[in-house]
């Protein structure tokens, strides 16, 4: 998705050596993706779901957000 | 002596040889104070002597730090995976991928930088048509972080 987008960067986190992220994440399982410390997404999740997840950080700032 | 099974490097020469364009890891690092950099270093010198594609840039995270700041690189050991634009034949000119990898790229994770070295050297992104036009049309910036652990 970075790749794609100019908007987008991505972080691969190897939590055991960053204690601190992981701790303030809440990583208790892996895989865990955070975007925009808003949305989270636990597991791995097929390729349109997971867009699905991702894109909703972009109207996290949106009051009207419709929460699933 | 190499961290990579022989069948293994055979398979990964081959993959790395559909690269069409020349992918450099920024390696963040420290001398002092970083357990995991020398580990990570020699995780990361396997991948040019199977590929001439593939260049590693020490970056020297205390002497450097407006290359770190420029790339979101808060510590190390961090790697940047970018690429080099050779159609302008101008060395020394580079394309962020935006991919970043923070921690040891070990165990799973060293495939997961594989790919991005692939994907940055050319292969086509593994999303569908559909949903590369989603991704493409964000507006907002996204940062994700994707935490693992090494298996």
């Amino acid at each position: 998705m970075a790749f794609v987008s100019p908007n987008i960067t991505a972080f691969a986190v190897e939590a055991t050596e960053y204690p601190d992220l992981a701790r303030k994440y809440q990583v208790s399982g892996v895989p865990k993706t955070v975007v925009n410390d808003t949305v989270e997404i636990l597991g791995a999740l097929p390729q349109d779901a997971f867009i699905d997840q991702v894109l909703s950080a972009t109207a996290a700032r949106d009051d009207t957000k419709v929460t699933k | 002596m190499s961290l990579i099974a022989p069948a293994h490097q055979e398979k990964l020469r081959d993959a790395f040889n559909e690269m069409t364009s020349r992918v450099r890891l920024l390696f963040f690092t420290q001398t002092l104070g970083c357990e995991t950099c020398p580990q990570t270093r020699q995780i990361l010198d396997e991948l040019p002597a199977l590929s001439d594609k593939i260049s590693i840039e020490e970056v020297n995270f205390v002497l450097d730090k407006d290359k770190a700041t420029q790339y979101g690189v808060e510590r190390v050991p961090a790697i940047a995976v970018v690429g080099e634009d050779e159609s302008k034949q101008a060395p020394g000119v580079i394309k962020d991928s935006r991919i970043r990898f923070l921690g040891t790229p070990a165990g799973y994770e060293f495939m997961s930088l594989v790919h991005a070295v692939l994907l940055v050297g050319g292969r086509p992104p593994s999303l569908t048509d559909k949903n590369r036009e989603r991704v493409m049309a964000v507006t907002t910036p996204l940062t994700l972080q994707v935490f693992t652990t090494p298996t």
